[in-house]
């Protein structure tokens, strides 16, 4: 089953549009949904002009478009288990949180809060990410415990903060501190990024760029060919006893 | 004109004296009067229980710290959510809810007043505003002076009037109500990575012990004639073998006041511990409430733990530290410049941990082994001990010995030997019940006289019915019931209007801060004197004219003035 939403024109299209209900579950039984706009609630129907064509029996089969301006559409995919969504320019804040299974794709850029607390499946960003990406909850030990989230332009700070488990493939740069209080998972960032790893327990990261004001509470403990990339190893962050692996192909103190 | 009239409810009001009577009530205009007219709404108590309304004298619902152990505890906002419903707001939460949420299931309880235990006074705007939205209870907050810096060098210098005129002066500033003590010199100790370990030990760079700190507050407070007394969270908290540091606290404390006790020390449960170490870790109820019973001027309350998760957050940042170091959780910590600090944990108190088992029973014991109800009050020091929601359950425990026993099956098989919980026969009735969550707090907190915690003519009409018969309920076997019947009341009634029917909350309350102005002579004022003055503008990061919290942050408010000897 294939099913499009053109987001309709709005008149003041800075106004979020709360839709966690836009999961491929969900249109098993109909396109009845409702969405929040502030504390009223609309029908999917009044901001999306919605077209369905096939049927499914599974969410597997499900795969949703969705088109236009949804730059300001918030919590799509949220507790999403199967089926794909396929977003094809920027997609609002906290897309794909709690998912844990199925396949997000965004062709533009994401807002904050990409795949927060994800447990599954997998995200694949096209633009850029804002902060948080691939993070936990302020405030919550444990993050992203699973899946995968490839993002191919730059994400914000905090990236994978809290991360416990899964993949986490940044192709540009990151910001401020990526990573932080890792706990397991995997970490991947092409470019450069700024205090990596702060506080980290367990876990990998690989930083194949140059990571600006490195913290020196990271022990440095030789070499590593990582890819066919030499890079330096350093276990830590021993200001907390952690025994979390961070790889980085270049790096500088703060003066 | 709002009148009620209440019939055939079953009335236990310890203060007035009535113990079971059924009887009429009249409500007029907020209060209590002796009759109304016939337009008056009449509600049919069918012999239901009838208390005042319900008074936490321990609580930590607003403020600071409970706003930080929100924000550090997104699981604890997932934990409890209800969505908006005719009259009442969303609500979130489970042991630090949103205010909404602490309101409307207190009020639900047929609780009608909150005392918030520790209110930094330079964060006391934090506290005001959500008083505002904890709109059916009536609040008080009691103002931290366990680390001042003036105080101590006052208390240093010998000068009880000094330290009494600036108690004065901040709980003026800050629209507090009481003093409250938290480890008093260690929490300023732990500023410098130290603490203090006995009443004797010296507060670094102060030169003074905490027992001077709690004997000089005694005293400046009763020079205030403040209505509530001096109120203490011990130094040593949490510590075995702190036991001797609660006793040596209880030797200090004179008897200065007939109305009410001159010191109250609180969440006594984490202060009665015994052994050397957690290995040898037990209970010592039976020494401190033999000092209770001895002393008329001491009440506690319980702090009573129960099995579950919940939150801990105090003043007491050294405590906390400790406590982060057995969890290895989240922690946060916090300095309060020239005042205080304060810190928070989340905790998971288990039945299978032997520690976590005996403070369970110690807390039941402190309650049973108080010969007098007035002395020792129902809490747990919210939400450090259990969220509130558990008072009933606790209601249950000290009502009835079967349960205790049914309880003290599932828990850790050692703790037999280090409490004497299994060998205490007493089952607490009703009337004391009514004691220990109402009529006992308001008069430990000296609000007797404005209307709190009795129902006779003249009284706040802040009333609890609770859907309970007492003549046809055998609390002893019947546990279950009593827990079902406290859990919710049919009526709660604040300032004449019912604002709870069955849990569903009926109105914008609109609450009630009740706070402290002494009147102190010109000479006292410390706003005019150049000591005080030059060193708050030189340490603190506000301004003294920037300090006093403004009227307008007050919403509904009674100001207690009183007379004092400066």
């Amino acid at each position: 089953m294939r099913v499009t939403l053109q987001v309709k024109p709005r008149k003041k299209p800075f106004l979020p549009i709360e839709a966690e209900t836009i999961v491929p579950a969900h249109f098993l039984d109909g396109t009845d949904l409702v969405v929040w706009k502030g504390n009223r609630e609309l029908p999917l129907s009044d901001v999306f002009s919605v077209t369905v064509e096939g049927t499914a029996e599974t969410a597997d089969e499900v795969e949703i478009t969705m088109r236009g301006d949804t730059s300001r559409i918030k919590r799509v995919g949220e507790y999403m288990e199967a089926g794909r969504i396929v977003i094809e320019d920027d997609i609002g804040m906290h897309c794909g949180n709690f998912m844990s299974g199925g396949t997000i794709e965004i062709g533009g850029n994401a807002d904050g809060w990409l795949a927060r607390e994800m447990r599954g499946g997998s995200i694949i960003c096209r633009g850029n990410a804002g902060n948080y990406c691939a993070s936990g909850y302020r405030g919550e030990k444990r993050g992203m415990t699973g899946g995968t989230v490839e993002v191919f332009g730059n994400v914000g700070d905090f990236a994978a903060e809290t991360l416990a488990g899964g993949c986490v493939v940044i192709h540009g740069s990151a910001g401020d501190m990526a990573g932080t209080e890792m706990r397991g998972g995997t970490l991947r960032i092409e470019g450069d990024c700024t205090r990596v790893c702060g506080n980290m327990t367990a876990g990998t990261c690989y930083v194949f760029g140059t990571v600006h004001d490195m913290l020196p509470t990271f022990r440095r403990r030789g070499t590593a060919v990582h890819d066919g990339v030499t890079l330096t190893a350093f276990t830590g962050d021993i200001a907390n006893r952690g025994k979390g692996n961070l790889f980085v192909r270049d790096y500088k103190y703060m003066d | 004109m709002n009148e009620i009239l209440i019939k055939n409810a079953c009335v236990i009001d310890p203060i007035s004296g009535i113990n079971g009577e059924i009887m009429d009530i009249a409500v007029s205009d907020g209060r209590i009067v002796e009759e109304v007219g016939s337009g008056a709404e009449v509600i049919d108590a069918e012999g239901f229980l009838t208390l005042p309304g319900g008074i936490d004298s321990h609580t930590h619902i607003c403020g600071t710290k409970v706003n930080f152990g929100r924000y550090m505890s997104p699981e604890d906002m997932r934990a409890g959510r209800t969505p908006r419903r005719g009259r009442m707001h969303s609500t979130s939460g489970y042991s630090v809810p949103t205010t909404y949420g602490n309101s409307y299931r207190y009020s639900g309880m047929g609780y009608t007043a909150l005392l918030e235990g520790a209110m930094a006074p330079l964060e006391a705007r934090h506290t005001h505003e959500e008083f505002a939205y904890t709109p059916l209870q009536d609040t008080m907050a009691n103002v931290l002076f366990d680390g001042n810096w003036a105080i101590m060098e006052a208390v240093r210098e010998k000068d009880t009037k000094r330290a009494a005129a600036i108690v004065g002066w901040t709980l003026a500033a800050v629209k507090g109500f009481g003093v409250k003590l938290t480890n008093p010199g260690g929490t300023e100790a732990w500023g410098w990575g130290k603490n203090v370990s006995s009443i004797t030990d010296v507060v670094p760079y102060f030169e003074v012990t905490p027992g001077e700190i709690i004997d000089t507050m005694i005293r400046a407070t009763e020079m205030l004639a403040l209505p509530h007394s001096v109120h203490i969270h011990c130094n040593n908290l949490g510590l075995p073998g702190n036991y001797r540091t609660t006793l040596d606290t209880f030797d200090l404390v004179p008897d200065l006041n007939r109305k009410r006790q001159t010191l109250y020390a609180t969440h006594v449960q984490f202060h009665a511990y015994g052994g050397t170490s957690w290995s040898d870790f037990c209970s010592k109820a039976e020494e401190i409430t033999r000092s209770v019973n001895e002393k008329p001027q001491i009440v506690i309350d319980m702090g009573q733990v129960m099995f579950g998760k919940t939150t801990t957050m105090t003043a007491d940042g050294p405590m906390e530290f400790n406590l982060y170091r057995l969890h290895h959780n989240k922690w946060s910590n916090h300095d309060v410049e020239l005042e205080t600090g304060s810190g928070i944990i989340p905790v998971l108190y288990r039945r299978k941990n032997l520690v976590n088992s005996i403070m369970w029973a110690i807390g039941l014991e402190l309650a049973l082994l108080t010969k007098n109800p007035w002395q020792c009050l129902l809490t747990t020091d919210n939400p450090n001990g259990a969220p509130f929601v558990r008072y009933p359950e606790i209601i249950g425990l000290l009502m009835s010995r079967k349960y205790r026993e049914a309880e003290f099956a599932t828990i850790h098989p050692d703790t037999e030997h280090r409490v004497s919980l299994p060998s205490i026969e007493r089952e607490l009735d009703w009337q004391e019940i009514a004691v220990m969550t109402r009529a006992g707090q308001a008069r430990a907190l000296g609000i007797v006289d404005i209307g709190k915690g009795r129902l006779a003519p003249g009284a706040e009409a802040d009333i609890a019915i609770y859907p309970l018969k007492i003549g046809e309920v055998d609390p002893g076997r019947e546990y279950e019931r009593v827990i079902e019947g406290f859990r919710q009341t049919e009526y709660t009634i604040k300032r004449g209007r019912i604002v709870s029917r069955r849990g569903e909350c009926l109105v914008w309350g609109n609450n009630t801060t009740i706070w402290v102005k002494p009147k102190i002579s010109e000479r006292y004022d410390m706003a005019q004197d150049p000591a005080f003055v030059e060193k708050f503008d030189r340490y603190y990061t506000v301004r003294m004219r920037n300090y006093p919290v403004q009227e307008e942050y007050l919403k509904r408010n009674l100001c207690i003035e009183t007379e004092t000897e400066l």
